[in-house]
């Protein structure tokens, strides 16, 4: 019996030691990332059977398990994926609203500044250092329109490099879940005793993993785990690890975009895919945040430019001097796909500024067609030849393409960058009318005739500033005579109707007399006319942009909102995503954190328990001390 | 329900963290004293702010606009002013050497005066704004409008053009009359018709300037106005008998006949200051057509057989033409015969009406500018209400309610020291500590 109590009394030492083992082990790891408690399964000896029944023979540990479910786990690891993606996505979207909030480095100072230099030289168009200072505004608004560029420029490379670092984290992760795979195949020899720190760590760069990119962990039977990322795309399959690569798009040398490599070829994974972790929060923003608010600025940049410059054209500086262009502004981008094979090249250019959109597109060649692809919504439209008009811009080709040959269309991308003033000249600024009429001064009736505008488009025709008279024939009629009007004779006259010739018009109102004479001529001398001024401070509210209906300040004020609203529906997100995490990770911690205070408990259980079983110990020796005190 | 240790500091810490976020983001908020610091904090508000603060600036360029369009019509104002005055003093001359008593040289003495009236007139019309811009050129601001190519004959180098300033969103003002206009485009005699002397006039008729006493029949397209009043003098009776006829000259006929003009006699006679009328009197006219041009003219002294008069529609006449008119009158005044004192009160009338319609017209382009000036003012007064309402709209937009805020901040204040407090208490609940 003796040996039975000795037994007993062991076997219970040694199991309240592992539970105190086992305790300490918890409490040591109580900070430990990715660690769940352990505890100690043990169950009863198998019992000595007699005839007097079953006596039991102690207790035995069967083994340590982890306190574990996979069902919390993947919930904290996927509700991370979406919370570091949101709050990755608002992150950056809070650089460009912070850009925007400026109210001194936006766009809308340097606008208004500019407009209001254009109404001095409207109000006084001789007065050289008003025009001065319109230049000056010029290159400032040129100025406010290349640095906002540029910050936008500077968080695309940002976005640049994140993208390379997220890779190569994701790479040193899935070496490392590798190599953990391997040691829990080597060590998991019996399957009822996991390796659990082991699996711990594993679990742990799962989650860090898929703060960065969304993954899908499918379990094998030998222990190791397959990582997915994407559409499937493989990242760790058993004992190896693959590799991704940030690797330069083939139509845009600027963008980097996510590659896997097999072997000595780059596959591609197409960004939308990427959804999750703070990779997929860096290409959402790239793509509906910065694209987008980035073209817009350029919309901005390409319609005030076009528009200023084609009233600008219709003008006379004070040197006499038709107008030029006031502002330059690139030609829209466009970047054939490396590894075109066609001779085709494609050219673009903006012919409506009311069309342009803030969209890129994409122009492939299907063997039969082109077919054009607007980037934003992905609307297809195909034709069979080039050139084509689409959304304002004008896409023409020359040469032959090949089968899967595609070019990359940026209208407007480049346009705040390359915005800049033409002009250096004060005296270039076109602030007069080039042409000015008159009423002979012995005219006999009351006709009266309006100063005249210069017909757009531009180029003015080439006989705009050519003397013309309208001398009435009769109360209802006149002639024109002059060079480039053909001297139509007896043209019927209508009080206030228009009367355009030579590119320009005017109306003649009141009841002119036979004889009266009225004449167009070059305004020669016109320096204090600021009509073309006017015309020009005119185009800062009217609604040029976004099919007509938006001015200058309202395609920018667009961006603003649009972004503001990113930014905030963003932030609302990235919240409510914390929580989610945090509710997760409760309810995992819930179940497989350390509680010291438990622990404390366990450890006077087990100790009590110890103390219990060294007590039994004494009592079987002061039992066996009993018959050896009978011999003796 | 079980909690780990970990948990209670990290959600404790988080929840600290969390909320130390809100109350540095509500002291941004009072430092600024801004309700929007970033466009993410309201959209809407953002971009709203960016469209009124334009519409803001554009008003107060409007305003400074109307401040430079009242300079430059003040400018306009005080020339049109001098030249008013001027044109008074000419006309009181001009009244003065109407008097019977003045003698040769005293004519020669008030042409002399007059000479300087027509020099510094020349002057106002050239006058220059503080840029050294002429004021009357139209478009062609650094070209001298007005000079003289020979004496009396004034050129006109500048052009219709009249310079605008916009004073509001919807209003160009027009800041500058072309010298023609204000100079030059005054219509001479009455301001419909011219009466004259014919140039070999003998008698001593005078013809004032007229009337029309019916515009729409002045104005008729029938209507050559071209006419000519032809005198004849009876001498075989006594007292001699005169009468006259009107010949419509653009068709060349007798209006009192019908017929081709004749000699005389006439059929209507004549009363020294009685009206002659350009409409059918039956009888004596025989004309079997009714005619009525709304006109009528007073003719007084005693005209000579085959004296003529001529009413001919008014052309544009230049106020210096006008005054070197009246200077040549005064000054080749030759006293004495009947005829030439004729002459002399012939042109003096014709001087004066074309004086009082220079006057009246300087007059009518200063009143216009006066309502220019007045709208300038309301267009002032207008932006100033709408820049108070863009104000008020900005401040709605984006600034803070302090009172809301201030009283949040407190709020978050109580709650936080309640979490650091509460989370003490947490932490240092402890069983280690009791073994």
């Amino acid at each position: 019996m003796g040996n039975g109590i000795f037994g007993i009394g062991i076997s219970g030492l040694a199991a309240a030691q592992a539970g105190l083992v086992t305790s300490g082990h918890n409490i040591a790891n109580a900070n430990t990332e990715g660690y769940h408690r352990q505890g100690i399964i043990q169950s009863t000896s198998y019992p000595l059977r007699t005839g007097s029944g079953f006596f039991g023979q102690g207790v035995q540990v069967d083994t340590v398990m982890r306190v574990y479910s996979q069902f919390l786990d993947t919930q904290v690891a996927q509700s991370q994926a979406q919370a570091s993606y949101q709050s990755t996505l608002n992150a950056q979207l809070s650089q460009v609203d912070n850009l925007l909030a400026d109210t001194n480095a936006g766009l809308s100072p340097a606008l208004q500044d500019f407009f209001a230099a254009l109404h001095d030289v409207a109000a006084s168009p001789a007065s050289v250092p008003s025009r001065q200072s319109l230049l000056s505004s010029g290159s400032a608004l040129a100025a406010r329109f290349n640095s906002l560029n540029s910050r936008l420029e500077e968080v695309r490379s940002g976005v640049n490099a994140q993208i390379s670092a997220s890779v190569t984290e994701i790479n040193s992760y899935a070496q490392q879940i590798a190599s953990l795979n391997t040691r829990i195949v080597t060590a998991l020899q019996n399957p009822s005793q996991p390796p659990n720190d082991l699996l711990d760590q594993r679990g742990a760069l799962v989650e860090k993993l898929n703060a960065v990119v969304g993954t899908s962990i499918v379990n094998q039977s030998d222990g190791t785990i397959n990582v997915f990322v994407g559409n499937g795309q493989n990242l760790v399959i058993g004992q190896q690890a693959m590799r991704l690569a940030a690797v330069p798009a083939l139509d845009d040398p600027q963008r980097l975009e996510i590659g896997f490599v097999l072997g000595t070829t780059t596959g591609r994974i197409d960004s939308s895919l990427l959804q999750s972790g703070s990779l997929g929060g860096l290409l959402e923003f790239r793509r509906n945040a910065l694209d987008p608010a980035q073209n817009a600025l350029g919309r901005v940049a390409i319609g005030l430019a076009q528009s200023f410059n084609d009233q600008h054209r219709l003008g006379q500086g004070l040197d006499g001097v038709l107008g030029g262009d006031f502002f330059s502004v690139p030609a829209p981008a466009v970047t054939a796909k490396t590894g075109n094979t066609g001779t085709l090249t494609v050219s673009a250019a903006v012919s409506s500024i009311a069309g342009l959109t803030t969209s890129d597109y994409r122009l492939a060649w299907t063997g039969a067609n082109y077919t054009l692809t607007r980037l934003s919504d992905n609307t297809v439209t195909t034709y069979a030849t080039l050139p084509q008009t689409v959304d304002g811009i004008t896409i023409s080709g020359a040469g032959a393409p090949a089968v899967g040959d595609s070019f990359l269309i940026q209208p407007t991308r480049n346009a705040a960058r390359g915005f800049a003033v033409a002009i250096t000249d004060p005296m270039a600024i076109a602030a007069a009318a080039p042409v000015r009429t008159a009423a002979a001064g012995a005219n006999t009736g009351s006709g009266a005739i309006s100063a005249g505008t210069v017909n757009a488009p531009p180029p003015p025709d080439v006989n705009l500033q050519q003397p013309v008279t309208i001398t009435f024939t009769s109360a209802t009629t006149f002639n024109v005579t002059g060079t480039g009007t053909g001297t139509p004779l007896a043209v019927p006259y209508t009080s206030g109707g228009n009367i355009t010739y030579n590119g320009w018009t005017l109306q003649i109102s009141g009841s002119p007399a036979a004889g009266d004479v009225f004449t167009v001529t070059a305004n020669s001398g016109g320096v204090v006319d600021g009509r073309n001024a006017l015309l020009l401070a005119d185009l800062q509210t009217r609604a040029t942009l976004a099919g007509g209906t938006a001015s200058y300040q309202g395609a920018y004020s667009q961006i603003v909102s649009a972004v503001g609203n990113q930014t905030r529906e963003s932030e609302v997100s990235a919240k409510a995503q914390e929580s989610l995490v945090s509710e997760a990770r409760q309810a995992q911690q819930s179940l497989s954190g350390v509680n010291l205070d438990e622990e404390a408990a366990n450890l006077l259980r087990y100790q009590q328990a110890y103390q219990a079983s060294g007590k039994m110990l004494q009592i079987a020796t002061s039992l066996f001390q009993e018959i050896l005190d009978l011999n003796g | 329900m079980r909690i780990s240790t970990n948990m209670i500091y990290e959600l404790g810490s988080a929840t600290l963290s969390r909320q130390q976020v809100e109350q540095v983001k509500l002291q941004q908020h009072i430092s600024s004293g801004k309700r929007v610091l970033t466009p993410s904090d309201d959209p809407v508000a953002a971009a709203s702010a960016l469209e009124i603060t334009q519409a803001r600036g554009l008003n107060d360029q409007y305003h400074t606009n109307a401040g430079v369009a009242r300079d430059k019509l003040a400018l306009e104002e005080s020339a049109l002013a001098d030249a008013t005055t001027l044109l008074q003093d000419v006309k009181t001359l001009a009244v003065y050497a109407g008097n019977a008593t003045l003698t040769d040289a005293d004519k020669k003495g008030l042409a002399a005066e007059l000479e300087s009236h027509y020099r510094q007139l020349l002057g106002i019309a050239n006058r220059t704004d503080g840029n050294g811009l002429y004021l009357f050129s139209g478009y062609q601001g650094a070209t001298l409008p007005f000079s003289e190519t020979a004496p009396g004959t004034v050129a006109y180098a500048g052009d219709s053009g009249s310079r605008n300033v916009q004073i509001s969103a919807s209003r160009v003002l027009q800041v500058s009359d072309a010298g023609d206009a204000v100079f030059r485009a005054i219509s001479s005699g009455n301001g419909s018709f011219d009466a004259a002397p014919g140039a070999g006039n003998t008698g001593s008729g005078v013809i004032g300037p007229g009337t029309v006493t019916d515009m729409v029949a002045w104005n008729a397209a029938a209507n050559g106005k071209d006419f000519t009043i032809r005198f004849h003098v009876d001498n075989a009776v006594v007292p001699p008998v005169t009468t006259y006829d009107i010949v419509d000259n653009v068709n060349n006929v007798s209006l009192t006949t019908g017929a081709a003009p004749a000699a005389g006699p006439y059929l209507r006679s004549y009363t020294p200051g009685g009206t002659i009328s350009l409409a059918r009197q039956a009888p004596p006219d025989t004309n079997p057509a009714a005619f009525d041009f709304g006109a009528n003219v007073t003719i007084d002294r005693v005209p000579a057989s085959g004296d003529t008069f001529t009413i001919q529609a008014s052309t544009d006449q230049d106020v210096f033409t006008t005054l070197h008119g009246l200077i040549t009158t005064l000054r080749n005044a030759m006293g004495g015969t009947e005829a030439s004192a004729a002459a002399y009160q012939n042109a003096l009338n014709s001087a004066m009406s074309n004086i009082d319609n220079a006057h009246d017209h300087v007059l009518t382009v200063r009143a216009q500018v006066g309502a220019r000036l007045k709208e300038v003012d309301i267009a002032q007064s207008t932006s100033e209400d709408l820049s108070l309402a863009y104000n008020q709209s900005l401040s709605r937009l984006q600034d803070l309610d302090y009172a809301k805020a201030l009283s949040e901040l407190a709020a978050r204040q109580t709650y936080f020291e309640a979490a650091q407090k509460s989370f003490l208490t947490v932490t240092s609940l402890d069983l280690f500590k009791l073994l």
